[in-house]
């Protein structure tokens, strides 16, 4: 017994050496940023965020790639969306990002303005990267300062996600395309008061967890939000980011919505098991990718524009997120070439499945829409972005830098009001009064 | 003679820094370098991703004059380690009596009590007592069995979150527990004995002889756990993320939050040398009032 756990004891040992060897071998070479080995192999670094399926389907893209391109072969780096930006960060301070990031509107002003990103112009205007099945509004969302920082991986926008079955079992209609706040208020709160749970969701962020919620409501209101220089907010009413406060504390205190102690804890579940999706909330605030994102639990779930969306064009197609490549990559060819194959090869759409939301090639949406075995949800998440495009407006600016702590005073000012430590009016001037000093600080 | 004694001493040093090297060359890569490096940072905009400009004291000025972050971070700071340190102190005490005596596997309950001590800093139990503390945690729903209806938790009450921050810090007492027990065997058996012979009850005992022989021992936590309180930081990011409304922001996450969520590198240095300086003056006041009420057996030395 004893020589056995002796024997257990050292085989864990070596192993756990052999492992930290094989970190060290990896990590080694970080700071290249990509090489051409003498052999004629090319590594290319990329990484991304996102949870597990997306991690696995992403390796399996890339050993696909692999098998058709012999020698390009792939060192990932997935992570969580949880301090993904904190380590890119220190990477691009240490000179050592990446070759592709996988990149997100929040952020792509910020690291675009500082040299981070290549420039991929050269290579759609050399044909590199084919872009003629994709709209210019589409690709010229990833245009900063004039340079392509990135290229969009999939189009996505705002939309309601709403469990049918919960709004049958409340005996309320399911929204119609023409309804309003109003309506959207009226209809959660029946089914609140049938379920006995908060019905009106909010992602796992909560109302004011992003600005982009809020951005479409001042949008409702023929207003923008920053101005053209991120140097100021750019609506003047106040009354506009109250009455959003206002709407949502009205629906916290009536239990129609989770209130921010709640909503903490909804953080906690994940977005497989929102209550929108085990069926104990009527509806959530998402985008339109959501329902397909949780197809494996529950495959129901329906889409329906955001209340009011016709007014003033309120709507945008937003680029989901982007692919750059980093501007100290030295395989900036090859990277071009593997973005599109991800963005006009079938193959790769067979693997990706629209997960890193609508492809943004038109014939690509065509080809898996008319694929035999698609899901309902994928369906349905391509028709809404038909529908959306109807009625959009422009896609607002990348958001200007310092957005990380707007989002933050936004997210303070929202929840002391329903926590009744302001009103909504105090709580707007001081979100206004934090807005703009940090914008003016960043942008200015 | 005196040449061999001295190329003794020589050998000696030399080999006490051979073996101080690895310790050594990790201090001055990892620690004192970046610390320099970070005074020239805190002068400047540096903000991760560009060349930094020198822009003076600008990022200080900013701190004292617009920032009510700062102040509001420092005070909980300030408050948590007010609170932490005596109880964490006294708790550790009581729990070192009562294993300083005989008893049967006392060896095993040492070891329980340091648990906390190892794994509190860790992820898993801070999100432990997120679901105990938490919406529809254990706590709530105990209340609500006995009739109290709770509608915030303790942990989404601005009032209450940093209580419960607290006592996760009181709970980790294990190694000022560790010390204290070492102190206490310390102490003559001898004074004990004659205390008794003259009569003298166990208050007395306690407040005539054990306290007073573990100054030295107090001293010492107090400073370490001072310094440890100021540098709060893993309850406060994974537990409640500095919410509700920044009712548990500590400093050192406000920091952290500034220099790699908000991109904002040479500011965050200069918090962190405010910091710097808070904690020596903290230490440097313990210090001179040392001699008022530490004893040292051996005459202070």
């Amino acid at each position: 017994m004893k020589k056995r756990m002796k024997k257990l004891a050292s085989l864990l040992l070596a192993s756990a050496m052999v492992f930290s060897l094989a970190a060290c071998g990896s990590s080694g070479n970080d700071a290249d940023g990509g090489s051409d080995s003498s052999d004629g192999k090319t590594t290319i670094k990329i990484t991304w965020w996102g949870g597990d399926s997306r991690h696995e389907y992403t390796q399996a893209l890339l050993d696909a790639y692999t098998a058709e391109n012999p020698n390009v072969e792939f060192e990932a780096t997935p992570a969580g969306w949880e301090g993904y930006f904190d380590k890119l960060s220190t990477q691009a301070a240490s000179g050592s990002m990446p070759d592709i990031v996988q990149m997100d509107y929040l952020y792509i002003a910020t690291y675009a303005k500082n040299g981070s990103l290549a420039d991929l112009s050269e290579f759609i205007e050399d044909g590199t990267i084919d872009t003629t099945n994709v709209d210019d509004a589409t690709l010229n969302t990833g245009l900063i300062d004039g340079k392509m920082a990135g290229i969009v991986a999939g189009t996505n926008a705002l939309a309601v996600t709403y469990n049918p079955e919960v709004l049958e079992a409340a005996g309320v209609e399911a929204p119609t395309d023409d309804w309003t706040w109003d309506d959207y208020i009226a209809l959660n709160t029946a089914v609140s008061e049938s379920t006995g749970e908060e019905s009106a969701l909010t992602a796992t962020i909560g109302p004011f967890g992003d600005m982009n919620f809020f951005n479409y409501y001042v949008r409702q209101h023929g207003e923008t939000l920053f101005n053209e220089d991120g140097t100021a907010l750019a609506f003047e009413d106040d009354s506009i980011t109250a009455d959003y406060f206002q709407m949502w504390a009205d629906m916290a205190s009536a239990n129609v919505t989770p209130d921010p102690d709640e909503q903490s804890q909804i953080a906690t579940l994940g977005i497989e098991s929102l209550p929108v999706v085990t069926g104990e909330a009527g509806t959530t605030l998402e985008w339109n990718t959501y329902p397909n994102k949780v197809v494996a639990s529950n495959p129901n779930l329906k889409l329906a524009l955001m209340p009011g969306a016709t007014e003033n064009n309120a709507m945008w197609l937003k680029p989901g997120m982007f692919w750059s490549v980093s501007e100290s990559s030295k395989v900036k060819e090859e990277c071009a070439k593997f973005i599109n194959w991800m963005i006009n090869s079938e193959e790769a759409n067979d693997i990706i499945m629209a997960e890193r939301g609508v492809p943004i090639s038109s014939e690509i949406r065509d080809y898996l829409k008319s694929k035999e075995d698609v899901d309902q949800t994928m369906i349905d998440m391509f028709d809404y972005v038909d529908k959306v495009t109807e009625i959009a407006g422009e896609c607002p600016a990348a958001d200007p830098g310092g957005i990380a702590e707007i989002n933050k005073a936004f997210n303070d000012a929202g929840n002391s009001v329903m926590y009744g430590q302001a009103t909504a009016e105090e709580a707007a001037a001081s979100f206004r009064t934090q807005a703009n000093e940090i914008l003016e600080r960043n942008n200015g | 003679m005196k040449n061999k004694v001295k190329e003794y001493k020589r050998r000696d040093n030399i080999a006490g820094y051979v073996m101080l090297a690895p310790w050594l060359f990790g201090f001055v890569l990892m620690y004192f370098l970046p610390m320099l490096i970070s005074i020239y940072y805190s002068f400047t905009d540096y903000n991760l991703l560009n060349d930094a400009q020198v822009i003076g004291f600008d990022n200080y000025v900013r701190i004292f004059t617009n920032d009510d972050t700062f102040w509001q971070a420092l005070k909980v700071t300030f408050i948590y380690t007010i609170f932490l340190v005596p109880l964490r102190l006294a708790f550790a005490l009581i729990v070192a009596m009562l294993l300083n005596t005989k008893h049967r596997g006392l060896g095993l309950y040492r070891t329980i009590y340091y648990i906390p001590s190892i794994i509190g800093g860790s992820i898993a139990v801070s999100i432990v007592w997120q679901q105990i503390f938490g919406n529809k945690g254990v706590v709530m729903s105990l209340l609500s069995v006995l009739g109290i209806n709770q509608e915030v938790s303790l942990l989404g009450n601005p009032k209450t979150a940093l209580a419960v921050i607290i006592l996760m810090g009181v709970w980790q007492f294990g190694s000022s527990m560790l010390i204290f027990l070492a102190a206490l065997k310390q102490i003559p058996g001898s004074l004990y004995e004659s205390a008794m012979v003259d009569g003298a009850k166990k208050p007395t005992i306690f407040f005539k002889i054990t306290l007073p022989m573990l100054t030295p021992t107090i001293f010492f936590n107090l400073i370490l756990q001072m310094v440890n309180g100021f540098r709060v930081f893993t309850e406060s990011y994974v537990i409640t993320d500095g919410g509700p409304l920044d009712s548990t922001l500590s400093y050192v996450l406000y920091l952290y939050r500034r220099a790699f969520t908000y991109f904002d590198m040479g500011y965050s240095c200069a918090l962190a040398w405010i910091l710097v300086i808070i904690i020596a003056v903290f230490t440097v006041v313990l210090f001179k009032t040392q001699n008022n009420w530490v004893y040292y057996e051996s005459g202070g030395e």
